[in-house]
């Protein structure tokens, strides 16, 4: 399957698809169509050391943006989804959800930017209860007590949006209303391995937007048109505007939810999604080449290979670890970064 | 009685559109789901059938020939409003010739399913086979639950697909009680229970299997709902103990706590508070032993 994925070169219909998402694609300032070997398409990713969820997270993600070229005029005025990772009610699992301190951190960022509203969405894969998933991951609490709305995009009123990506056999995909109204959508994954993609970061968060009304829970209609292909579909044609990955605990081995915390002591952003992932991916000690899904965006939704993503903040390299990688896992097996 | 019936009616009338119809929240458009669950809580919460009649059009309106009722129009795959259309079909006592007719469509779909391999890294029988949210996807709790839920009230209790269905409902269940969407153990681990997949199992199970078969997964929800106060999850939590004939001594209290929590909250959506109200007013669980 990866290969297969890999080789459906674009065709000149689908590059106009895209490219005719324009701004609206949000794939960065320098995105152009350059083919499969990435020539000339580049990405800026910013890594940052952070060491605990209650440290000064909102003047590193300040920093951050400053670096990547986020000012007030990119934000001002403008309405934020922040889309966190939020999959099991589980108090005692800190490790598997995005942490309420950094969706509060990132709230704060952009609202000091000078954001008109942030508000925060999510449509979880597994629980229709996404009240009960935002209390149990503490998230609830924190928006409460900052006056950020909650919006379950499981029940949102969808419209459907021509599928930009097209590598599953789906002409349209149903997208919550909230997202056409949101003028920056924020994808805040957690730092994971996963049992049936290798790693989860920034594009396979956003399964958490597509309506559980339409696709059902697990959203199982993506399953069964290959979750690499629906990756690809969905980032694309959500095409979210920026990232920001939550590594200070990540999940190692049987993710997304049955894994073990790992301290990786990281957040990584970035506006191009395969490029943060790729690092992300470098930063676990997966190679990213190996992964299917972002090899079917290199080159075609933005750059995966080290050369081509310009790094800010931190190296990769100096905080590179080696997040368990089970053998028994077929989509885990033989995706070790070479040392 | 925590929630007197004239209250629950209001609670629901306020968000019917004009033509009948339900969205998922205030003022959002209307769709299957939304209507179904609020029809078929307003006839539990004693509305006479003059006051859901508009509803009822409205779902009526929107069946199709082959007797299924789609989410919306432009999604015929998403069949998961059949059964909860049924339900609120069945409890008002509306038009047998569309029931039948929406029977006969669930009980000749299924999910897609295949053989049990040894080697599969997921612990569920897949060859099972129960109904699934969208057509075209493999079975799961929910979905399965309510179709047999409709299926049993409308008549159909001792039809072949209710037996399977229960079959792999019993073998979804989870290894220390319970039910999640419907994944048992992916890879040899076994996979966390959820309280309104637990509630809407037990529901569907009242009658048809044995208590010693679902003692574990009572036990987890009456541990679990002492702290539960989303209206989803505890109202499927109550419905699945009542139709076991428990009732936890504070579950009004409950129920008016969750209840009180929307303002904190915002609106909750539709589907979502109706269970809840079923809940309250329903304590002898969705079988109706002891309607309130």
């Amino acid at each position: 399957m990866p290969e297969e994925l890999h080789n459906r070169k674009p065709s000149r219909r689908r590059f106009l698809q895209v490219a005719g998402g324009g701004a609206a694609a949000g794939l960065s300032a320098t995105w152009w169509y350059t083919g499969p070997h990435e020539a000339g398409l580049r990405a800026t990713v910013f890594v940052g050391k952070a060491d605990r969820y209650d440290g000064p997270l909102a003047d590193l993600l300040r920093r951050a943006l400053a670096e990547l070229g986020w000012g007030p005029e990119r934000v001002r005025g403008r309405r934020v989804l922040l889309k966190p990772n939020l999959v099991e009610p589980d108090r005692s699992r800190a490790h598997v959800n995005t942490h309420p301190l950094l969706v509060r951190a990132a709230a704060e960022t952009f609202l000091r930017l000078g954001a008109a509203q942030v508000i925060v969405a999510e449509g979880a894969g597994h629980v229709r209860d996404s009240l009960f998933v935002l209390e149990e991951s503490g998230l609830a609490e924190v928006l409460l007590e900052d006056r950020i709305p909650f919006l379950d995009l499981n029940t949102d009123v969808f419209f459907a949006a021509p599928n930009r990506g097209r590598r599953t056999k789906l002409k349209t995909l149903a997208l919550p209303l909230a997202l056409r109204q949101a003028d920056l959508i924020v994808s805040m994954p957690k730092l994971k391995t996963h049992h049936w993609t290798g790693v989860t970061l920034s594009m396979k968060n956003l399964f958490g937007v597509m309506p559980g009304n339409v696709y059902g829970w697990p959203k199982n209609v993506f399953h069964q048109e290959g979750i690499h292909e629906s990756i690809v579909d969905i980032c694309a044609t959500v095409a979210p505007q920026l990232a920001i990955v939550d590594g200070i605990v990540g999940m190692e081995g049987d993710g997304p939810i049955m894994g073990t915390a790992r301290r990786a002591g990281v957040i990584v952003l970035g506006a191009n999604l395969p490029a943060v992932d790729a690092t992300c991916a470098r930063l676990m000690g997966v190679d990213p080449l190996k992964i299917p899904y972002l090899r079917a965006a290199s080159g075609w939704l933005g750059p995966i290979r080290e050369n081509h993503i310009a790094q800010r903040g931190e190296s990769w390299r100096a905080l590179r670890q080696s997040f368990q990688l089970l053998d028994f896992i077929p989509a885990q097996r033989g995706i070790r970064l070479a040392a | 009685m925590a929630i007197e019936p004239g209250r629950a009616l209001e609670i629901l009338r306020e968000r019917r559109q004009p033509d009948g119809g339900f969205g998922s929240r205030p003022s959002l458009a209307a769709e299957a789901g939304s209507t179904a669950w609020a029809a078929f809580a307003l006839v539990a919460c004693g509305a006479p059938r003059e006051d859901v009649r508009s509803s009822l059009a409205w779902l009526a309106h929107r069946q199709l020939a082959d007797g299924r009722i789609p989410l919306a129009p432009d999604q015929p795959d998403v069949i998961w409003p059949t059964p909860v259309v049924m339900l609120a079909w069945l409890a008002a006592g509306s038009d047998a010739d569309r029931l039948r007719k929406a029977a006969q469509f669930l009980l000749s779909h299924t999910g897609r399913h295949q053989p049990r391999e040894s080697d599969s890294p997921v612990g569920h029988d897949t060859s099972l086979r129960g109904w699934p949210w969208v057509l075209g996807t493999h079975s799961w709790v929910t979905p399965t639950s309510l179709c047999v839920l409709a299926l049993c009230r409308a008549g159909y209790r001792s039809h072949p697909r209710i037996a399977e269905a229960v079959r792999m409902l019993r073998d979804r269940q989870l290894p220390g009680g319970g039910w999640n969407y419907g994944n048992t153990t992916v890879f040899g681990q076994s996979l966390r229970p959820l309280p309104d997949t637990t509630g809407v199992a037990l529901c569907a199970l009242a009658g048809l299997a044995d208590r010693a078969t679902v003692e574990p997964s009572l036990g987890y929800l009456e541990r679990i709902l002492t702290r539960i106060r989303t209206p989803l999850s505890l109202g499927w939590g109550l419905l699945g103990l009542a139709s076991w004939d428990v009732r936890p001594a504070a579950a009004d209290a409950w129920i008016e706590e969750t209840l009180q929590r929307e303002a904190h909250f915002g609106p909750y959506e539709t589907s979502s508070l109706a269970v809840l109200l079923l809940a309250a007013r329903s304590p002898g669980g969705l079988t109706g032993r002891k309607e309130g």
